[in-house]
């Protein structure tokens, strides 16, 4: 008898299990997401902050909130909308210390392919982590702001921790700060115009790179002509067909996008030297005869074989790999993609690495004008209105954006990683060894350098800033004298406008036209070709797409004080 | 009439409480069917609506079929179409049967050792994801890759050729890794099938003197027609599904005018444009197509074989 009422509960409790299991699977996940687990903290907030904001009007100045609150641990997840960072907290020196000074413990999300359809799902369940970092260019962020998915920045500064005003840039406030009067998110890697006055070590991220060891064997020729340029590639191929024996590619490029390749039509562009704007009006770029003139140039290249499909399929783990073995002679490219696998060429043979050189000119022969990055930055961070602990996520915010928590993300700890030599921040030797040479095994142990850059302040760090060792600094260098800024330009179509689907139809078409101008088999397909596409443009409506950017720019300008 | 329905239904009732634990076992799967395939249908509303991620559902208003008719009038709508299509279809003529004969040919092996090895073998690919597969087909079918090496060397091709650089050869591309990597596993249900087959059949085909090939053609294949046909039904249902993992994994810029398919396309303009309407639209045409593709198999097949899924 026992035994058989004992199979009977447990029958039924198994059953329960699994009907409970299955039916409260979604709504629970929300919820875990929302309060990431602290529940038993989070009871707390109120009157704690209270006693905050009382020791500030007691004394009347703004202390730091974090200060106040390190002893009470907290935990917020963090969205990090880039897929390749993997850095995680509380391993390393300088996450673990910010954690001990603040109190708060992070728990990074990261989508693990692409970007895009994680924050999408996201934000459609309804289920953002405390803390959400975006480019400033993604659309999600308009809609993320308009429907109050975000707290205002400003009131939770005013009502948890003033200190934050203090910290704050007021050009970039001044910038972000939306037409309802309040700012949702704060920007890292953030440039006002009159930096670039003031510095003149300011570097762009877009270099014209060559293999050094073939570059000079074949007598460092001139390549900023269409005809140098030829010139140097098939000479480049004709000596070294091979590299480690595997056929060299002539010409590297960034991978091939839904719309576009940053190679061939932006990093282009910039080399060109083609204007922003043109009799006051937004300059429609990819249809610049000088763009067109060079792709006719790599048409001609590729007719004569010298494009490998290569560069048409590889993703971006197959480039890589490519990059490690050198193979690639040449490639208009983002030096900060290829850091780790220079270090490897520069580890095998000092001389096989990449350096930047004088690249594609226009006809004119005029500087090129490579963007740095702008008043936008490159991110922003927002605290989601399902943060249940914003009072502590401002201050985090406070503490990351202040001069102490910019010496923690780029240098350290004082006496672990860095001391004063002089006066001057100056990092350890041993650990700028470790730095130069194994940037993983550096993360691991200290993370400094701006391994988390959700709030690195680029102009902030200009002042401690040392220069970078080679390899990898002559490309830096390289960049310093055509710098320029292009906060203006830098502008988005609200998403689901009808200029942003008109725009976002030309991008999709331009992914397919771009790769069937190069492989064209002649320059007549290339004209019938380059007509359609500016035919299905106009059909479509691109010019009232850029009525609206001439206006955003304008309104831009205006907000920067810019005539 | 109420008299006579009450026993029966006492009596099922009865039954039922006889079976109570299997029928609680059921209740958790009805549950999870409910509320993950049954619940999320009601999405399918914003095929028909204006709706934006950051708002919910009932706010967004309706637009009737805006979305579809921009679908049909989509640059991309008959390279789409003519994609899916035939991609599909080279799959049903060729990959369908391939399976069957190769199920037929393991059958006839006579050495117990070879025939398992070669089943192995076959099905072995079935186990890597796409995903893994994308990165080594990538290297495999690369200008300068194994199997342009071996065509090359064996004289079969004078130049090497890039077979994902070139939108002529994705179709054949498709339907090539496709069966190389799903013949062994698909096999399996042939061969049970073959493997019910009474031997006393064979046997007495023997006697009357019938050769190999009569006794597949009126023995094995006949009794595996059953299998043949449902099998053919549901791959039909599936005629528009044309494997997304796969083609998403080996589509590129260059070969995008033949590898687009519906499945892809979704994707590519629901998920990573955050276009939902307009993707849920093309989906739902694609479901409606899918539906009607079944029920004409199911009863075609009902007349011409006399078996049916239903």
């Amino acid at each position: 008898m026992m035994k058989k009422s004992f199979k009977k509960v447990l029958a039924l409790v198994m059953v329960l299990i699994m009907a409970l299991s299955a039916a409260g699977c979604s709504r629970n996940e929300t919820k875990q997401t929302k309060s990431s687990g602290d529940s038993a903290a989070t009871k707390a907030p109120e009157d704690k902050t209270e006693t905050g904001s009382d020791e500030v009007s007691e004394t009347g100045e703004a202390l730091p909130g974090w200060q106040q609150n390190a002893e009470d641990k907290v935990d917020l997840t963090w969205y990090i909308n880039f897929s390749w960072f993997t850095t995680p907290w509380g391993e390393n020196l300088v996450s673990k210390t910010i954690s001990e000074e603040t109190g708060v413990n992070i728990k990074f999300i990261v989508p693990a392919g692409n970007e895009a359809e994680k924050l999408n799902s996201l934000i459609a369940s309804d289920s953002l982590p405390d803390l959400v970092t975006l480019g400033w260019y993604e659309p999600q962020v308009g809609d993320i702001i308009e429907d109050g998915l975000v707290y205002p920045l400003d009131e939770l500064a005013e009502q948890y921790d003033p200190y934050w005003f203090k910290v704050a840039d007021d050009g970039r406030i001044g910038w972000f700060t939306q037409k309802d009067g309040h700012i949702y998110g704060y920007p890292n890697s953030s440039f006002s115009p009159s930096d670039y006055e003031k510095y003149d070590n300011i570097s762009s991220n877009q270099t014209f790179l060559v293999r050094k060891d073939i570059y000079e064997a074949i007598g460092s020729p001139d390549m900023t002509t269409p005809e140098g340029f030829k010139a140097a590639v098939k000479a480049a191929k004709e000596q070294f067909p091979e590299v480690n024996g595997q056929p060299l590619i002539p010409i590297g490029a960034h991978e091939f996008a839904t719309n576009g390749n940053n190679s061939f039509d932006n990093y282009l562009c910039n080399f060109l030297a083609v204007p922003y704007e043109k009799n006051g009006e937004f300059n429609d770029r990819f249809t610049d005869p000088e763009l067109v003139r060079w792709l006719k140039t790599f048409r001609e290249l590729g007719e004569e074989g010298y494009l490998a499909d290569d560069i048409f399929i590889d993703k971006r783990a197959q480039m890589e790999e490519k990059i490690a073995q050198g193979r690639y002679f040449c490639m208009l490219y983002q030096r900060t993609d290829l850091q780790s696998q220079q270090k490897i060429l520069y580890a095998n043979d000092p001389n096989s690495i990449y350096m930047a050189v004088d690249g594609p000119k226009n006809s004119k022969g005029d500087a090129y004008t490579l963007p740095g990055t702008g008043i936008n930055g490159w991110t922003l961070t927002m605290i989601s209105k399902n943060c249940d602990r914003p009072d502590r996520a401002i201050q985090l915010f406070s503490y990351l954006m202040s001069e102490h928590g910019q010496h923690m993300t780029w240098l350290g700890v004082e006496g672990v990683t860095w001391d004063y030599v002089d006066g001057v921040e100056t990092m350890k030797p041993e650990i700028k060894e470790l730095l130069t040479t194994d940037r993983t095994e550096y993360d691991k142990l200290y993370g400094a350098d701006s391994a988390y850059w959700m709030f690195q302040d680029n102009a902030m760090a200009l002042k401690w800033a040392v220069e970078t060792p080679n390899p990898l600094g002559q490309m830096e260098r390289w960049t310093y004298p055509y710098i320029i800024t292009t906060s203006p330009y830098e502008i988005t179509l609200e998403a689901g406008s009808k200029e942003a689907d008109i725009q976002s139809k030309v991008d999709n078409e331009w992914g397919v036209v771009l790769p069937k101008l190069l492989l064209a088999d002649n320059e007549a397909e290339f004209d019938t070709i380059w007509a359609e596409f500016m035919q299905k443009r106009k059909d479509w409506g691109i010019d009232n797409v850029l009525e609206t950017k001439t206006n955003l720019m304008n309104e831009a300008k205006q907000k920067l004080g810019i005539k | 009439m109420a008299k006579t329905v009450r026993p029966e239904k006492q009596y099922a009732l009865k039954k039922w409480w006889n079976q109570k634990y299997l029928q609680f076992m059921v209740i958790p799967g009805i549950i999870w069917m409910l509320l993950f395939n049954y619940v999320p249908m009601g999405g399918i509303v914003i095929a028909f609506k204006k709706f934006k991620i950051t708002r919910p559902i009932a706010d967004a208003p309706w637009v009737g079929l805006q979305y579809f008719k921009e679908f049909f009038q989509d640059s991309n709508f008959s390279d789409i179409m003519i994609n899916t299509l035939g991609i599909s279809l080279l799959k049903l003529f060729i990959g369908f049967p391939l399976p069957i004969i190769f199920a037929l040919l393991i059958n006839e092996i006579r050495g117990t050792r070879f025939k398992k090895i070669s089943q192995t073998i076959s099905y072995l690919p079935h186990f890597l994801s796409w995903v893994v597969l994308g990165g080594i087909l990538t290297t495999w079918l690369a200008k300068d890759g194994v199997i342009n090496d071996f065509f090359v060397t064996v004289g079969l091709l004078k130049e090497p050729v890039s077979f994902l650089g070139q939108p002529k050869y994705f179709w054949g591309m498709a339907l090539i890794t496709d069966t190389w990597k799903e013949l062994g596993w698909s096999a399996i249900i042939y061969l049970a099938a073959i493997s019910g087959v009474d031997q006393q059949i064979y046997e007495a085909a023997t006697v009357d003197g019938a050769s190999k090939l009569q006794k597949i053609l009126f023995i094995t294949l006949p009794s595996i027609t059953g299998t043949i046909a449902l099998m053919l039904i549901l791959q039909i249902s599936g005629l528009l599904n044309s494997n997304f993992d796969q083609i998403l994994i080996l589509k590129n810029q260059i070969n995008v005018s033949r590898s687009q398919v519906i499945d892809t396309y979704v994707y590519q303009v629901g998920m990573t444009m955050g276009k939902y309407s307009y993707a849920t639209a093309v989906g739902l045409f694609k479901a409606v197509i899918a539906l009607m593709l079944l029920l004409i198999a199911n009863k075609s097949s009902k007349k011409l074989l006399g078996r049916s899924l239903y």
